[in-house]
């Protein structure tokens, strides 16, 4: 019994000397593992960033805690993002962003989330772009080479186009082609872009507006081609597909954002040590070569460059909303 | 009369299926939120399938409190208690203990709260002595927060007890050697183990 | 035959002795995470994928693998010890594996989950070796109307699983529909069923949530009711005699393993449709063709093997739409393929020309996984079987300890603890009044993908469901669609057929 006594007394004085070390001025860095929520299912293109993400920091050991991914996927990211704004002026919680995060505010008005008050923006790392692609081999799009061709082919017949989810990115980008071009395509969801890329390939669909690295794959083995990419300018890991500026559409331009936020209510100091941070993962090699490999687009932003960005982004999402319905 | 003798099978059943009707029926008023149509035009509406199946679950009680009436269902026939009091007793228990354990993780974090739920409900259900006991109850936890928090990575509600861990985040992710975090996992899991099982042996 | 070369090679590098090291000691993770209730395979994936950064791809993978296969074992191993399914793909092991154990045979239960999974996984290592190209292709066309029409056969498999009383079986079957449906709708994108405003419903009803409240709670609620908190939970002894009463009790399931095998393979390379179904399945049909079909539910060998043969086979068959396909069967898989990714691999037709070492590597450390995972879970049966020895007032808490850190890992909210836990006292109330409760679990399991399946269907055809039974559009998705009927009609049909025949007899 004295042993055990004995222990327990041991166990309280460590903690309470350990306890007292603590709270002296530093400069801000985690005292516990950061948790890293990810508003999609595991395996999307979300989760995948951020486990390279946390993988780059642990294997450099860039800092003094592991980062750790959870995926709250429920409700296009209306979950993830009611968990962070219930921990505001939490310093152990980041949040990377799906172009979700701009339109659930807006289609759950009932959750009640403020874009602009609820949360920190820290830095965009990458932005990734969508693609117009058809199968090679597809039945209903037999001939069409061109985007113009594509165009002429889907406003005299209903084609079938597979997407996300509905109200998800590519729906919306739906609703901004429709408006542009006249057209319609009857939209089937599936549950994540590597069953959306197989639809096509697989006949399902006629047409898909994937991120590049869901159809790389296809892409690669001649199975499914693209016809035009969203961006001002070629992509150098699709040099043949034109860019949509290029064949007179500039209006035709749509980024899927990777922007890391933090809950609302944190020091200015932790603030600057998750941007440093996400800065040093944006500028290592490894990071560097595999987004790039990917197709996807380097573009950090971080400060008053970025907030702009997400009021400009807010407002262009609400009004594709408001056209699609 | 205790009240377990009051409450018959057959009272139960038909309170049951009373319950699951009302169920069934909020639930068909909070599928018919979304549309419930589904026609040529417009493809089914999303309150669809939960609308109907919550409208067959319906059926099915009504059935069910049908059967229960004519008297067609061995639980309709059935006048012996429900539960005995003993039972009763020994559920009771570990239903609020369960609901308080889960209350308190909100609150104190889950570590904490194991400790006075383990340390409850053994004292209350087993004839241990208080040695092993508070072996166990210190123990369960500590391997709970290494499975998880370490090995897992799987970060568990900590409430208001969250400040005690940094130390022990800061030795974990510290610059020790393998070796010395070796001797923690040691001197912390096995030998509370070793000693659960010396207490077994020799402390009645 | 180059790919028998391949993985040959896949093999012999398995069986370096870093590699092995690596092998086994992801074998006991996975064994050890399968086996905690509401953990799985993903979450030791998961925690690996970073260290994965560290230590070479070819590595990696064979860690991976290992990992992967420890917990489809482990899974079956919580079933049978605890009562509770460790994962969705050992849901049907509980059915019979569970009342062996109460029945003082755990270690039959043991042996036979163990010796099944290993045939069911070697079988499906040498059906991929063989056909892995061809069968690509029908995985690619195989779309949701089929994917709907599987469902329906999964569900038709399961006619004879309630009980006697029918209002309280299809209730059963329907709440647990009614559960799946919660969440947000995919096809429309709108919230459905979120009660009082709740958040955490916003991502649905996981089935662990269900079955860890029905099946740990529930059930630990049960067994204090019968035994007043006094008794060990089963009977058991450990001797050479009982080692090869277990092993003698595996002839008679010949039968299982074959359609286990076989049928889980092939449900297993659908995408989206992976292990669980498969193993339900399997346990379904192999009780309808079982000479023996009453005595499933009460613990047979058969009912233990059929299941987990299936689940480890499908869990090798769907690496196959990963690698060739880059569809995700399960969020096991879908962070295996976020770490291919990651090592500069593009999953895709073409991987199988351009990357055979890493291809054929990871089905050759599948199979070497597999066999240890064998070895060390007939070794540790004893260890496992120590379990049952544990007083039931010290493992009560032990289980409502698992049970509430189960219901909070998956999702890491609060919300789903305090639903299992009303679960858990629902479904004890129920079962006391003879609603069967594992149609509801199974229900949940495949609501989702069937309603997905039927609405991307309907999205299809406008709406008619004759894009279901149409043999010269979709002839693959008619034929499952009128197996599936006959299945769901035979039962009823049997006792009437057997009953006029009887009476001919006698008459």
């Amino acid at each position: 019994m004295s042993i055990i006594k004995k222990l327990a007394l041991v166990v309280v004085s460590l903690s309470l000397v350990a306890v007292s070390s603590v709270s002296s001025a530093k400069p801000f860095s985690p005292k516990k593992p950061v948790e890293l929520i990810i508003p999609a299912g595991q395996g999307g293109g979300a989760d995948e960033i951020a486990r390279l993400v946390q993988g780059v920091i642990e294997k450099n050991d860039y800092a003094s805690k592991p980062v750790i991914p959870i995926n709250k996927s429920g409700g296009s990211g209306g979950e993830a993002m009611t968990y962070v704004k219930k921990k505001a002026g939490d310093e152990h919680t980041l949040i990377i962003t799906l172009n979700n995060v701009l339109t659930t505010p807006v289609n759950q008005p009932e959750l009640g989330i403020d874009f602009f008050n609820d949360f920190t923006p820290l830095a965009r790392l990458i932005t990734d772009t969508f693609l117009v692609w058809i199968a090679t081999e597809g039945k209903n799009t037999a001939g069409v080479e061109t985007f113009d061709d594509f165009i002429n082919l889907a406003k005299g017949n209903g084609l079938v186009m597979g997407g996300t989810g509905s109200m998800s990115e590519d729906e919306l980008l739906l609703g901004m082609m429709r408006g542009q071009f006249g057209f319609d395509a009857k939209y089937v969801p599936y549950s994540g872009g590597g069953a959306v890329a197989k639809g096509l390939v697989g006949g399902e669909s006629d047409f898909t507006l994937n991120n590049p690295s869901e159809q790389m794959g296809f892409y690669q083995s001649g199975d499914s081609k693209a016809l035009v990419m969203m961006t001002p300018e070629r992509n150098p890991a699709f040099p043949e597909v034109p860019s949509s500026y290029e064949l007179g559409y500039p209006d035709l331009e749509y980024y899927m954002m990777r922007a890391f936020m933090a809950p609302a209510g944190i020091d200015a100091e932790v603030e600057k040590y998750y941007t440093g941070l996400l800065h040093t993962v944006y500028h290592d090699d490894e990071f560097q070569t595999f987004n790039i490999d990917d197709g996807k687009l380097m573009s950090w932003l971080e400060g008053f460059g970025l907030k702009d960005f997400l009021a400009i982004e807010y407002e262009k999402h609400g009004e594709i909303i408001k056209n699609f319905n | 009369m205790s009240i377990t003798n009051k409450i018959t099978v057959k009272r139960a059943e038909i309170a049951v299926a009373v319950i699951l009707a009302l169920c069934s029926i909020a639930l068909m008023i909070k599928s018919a939120e979304n549309r419930i149509t589904w026609n040529a035009e417009e493809n089914m509406g999303a309150g669809f399938l939960p609308f109907y199946l919550s409208l067959g679950m319906l059926i099915c009680t009504i059935l069910t409190i049908i059967k229960f009436v004519l008297k067609r269902s061995p639980q309709s026939k059935d006048d012996s208690p429900f539960i005995d009091a003993v039972a009763f007793k020994f559920i009771a228990v570990t239903i609020i203990s369960l609901v308080v354990l889960v209350l308190a993780i909100g609150y104190l974090g889950i570590y904490f709260s194991l400790i006075f739920f383990l340390a409850f409900y053994l004292r209350y259900f087993s004839e241990k002595s208080i040695a092993f006991i508070t072996i166990f109850a210190i123990t369960t936890p500590i391997l709970t927060f290494l499975f998880f928090e370490w090995m897992l990575k799987i970060p568990l509600p900590q409430g208001v007890s969250e400040p005690l861990f940094y130390p022990v985040y800061d030795f974990m992710y510290g610059g020790f050697s393998f070796a010395v975090k070796m001797i923690f996992i040691i001197l912390t899991v096995i030998l509370p183990t070793v000693l659960v099982f010396l207490t077994t042996r020799f402390i009645k | 035959m180059e790919t028998v070369g391949f993985l040959l090679d896949g093999i012999f590098t398995s069986l370096q002795w870093f590699n092995l090291a690596l092998l086994i000691f992801g074998c006991l993770i996975g064994l050890f995470v399968g086996a905690m209730p509401g953990l799985g395979s993903v979450n030791g994936v998961a925690i690996l994928i970073p260290i994965t950064f560290i230590i070479p791809p070819t590595a990696a993978i064979i860690f991976l693998a290992a990992v992967y296969y420890g917990a489809m074992y482990g899974g079956a191993i919580s079933s049978v010890m605890l009562g509770i399914p460790g994962a969705s793909t050992a849901v049907a092991t509980v059915f019979d594996g569970r009342p062996l154990a109460v029945k003082g045979e755990a270690m039959t239960a043991l042996t036979a989950a163990a010796v099944g999974s290993f045939v069911g996984g070697t079988v499906s290592v040498i059906l991929f070796t063989l056909f892995a190209p061809p069968l690509a292709e029908v995985a690619l066309r195989f779309n949701a109307p089929e994917t709907f029409a599987l469902m329906v056969m999964a569900f038709a498999t399961f006619v004879g699983l309630g009980g006697d009383d029918v209002p309280k079986t299809i209730f059963s079957i329907l709440i647990g529909l009614a559960l799946s449906t919660i969440g947000l709708d995919l096809i429309t994108g709108k919230p459905r069923l979120i009660f009082f405003n709740i958040p955490g419903f916003l991502h649905g009803i996981n089935f662990l949530v269900l079955a860890i409240g029905i099946y740990g709670i529930g059930e630990m609620l049960w067994t204090l009711e019968e035994t007043k908190g006094k008794v060990q939970m089963s009977k058991l002894s450990v001797n050479m005699k009982e080692v090869g009463r277990a092993f003698g009790a595996l002839k008679k399931t010949i039968m299982a393993m074959n359609i286990g095998s076989f049928l889980g393979f092939f449900v297993g390379i659908l995408p989206a449709a992976g292990a669980t179904p498969a193993s339900l399945m399997s346990y379904g049909i192999t009780k309808q063709l079982s000479k023996n079909s009453k005595e499933f539910g009460e613990g047979v060998p058969a009912g233990v093997v059929a299941p987990e043969c299936a689940n480890n086979s499908a869990s090798t068959g769907s690496m196959l739409p990963m690698l060739t396909l880059g569809i995700p069967g399960s969020p096991t898989t879908a962070i295996l393929l976020g770490g291919m990714i990651l090592w500069g691999l593009t999953p895709g037709p073409l991987l199988f020309t351009q990357e055979p070492e890493f291809v054929w590597g990871l089905i050759g450390s599948l199979y070497i996984a597999n066999f240890f995972t064998l070895v060390l879970n007939i070794a540790l049966i004893p260890a496992f079987l120590m379990v049952l020895r544990i007083p039931f007032a010290i493992l009560a808490p032990v289980i409502f300890v698992l049970c509430v850190t189960g219901g909070y890992a998956p999702t890491q909210s609060l919300h789903d603890v305090w639903l299992m836990l009303l679960f858990g006292f629902a479904g004890y109330i129920l079962r006391k009044l003879d609603y069967p409760v594992a149609p509801a679990v199974l229900s949940i399991v495949l609501g989702p993908l069937a309603e997905k399946a039927l609405r991307q269907s309907l999205i299809l055809s406008d709406g008619s469901m004759g894009i279901f039974f149409d043999v010269s559009e979709k002839p693959i998705a008619a034929v499952i669609m009128y197996i599936a009927i006959v299945l769901l009609i035979m039962p009823a049909f049997g006792p009437l057929y057997r009953r006029l025949f009887k009476k001919k007899q006698t008459a």
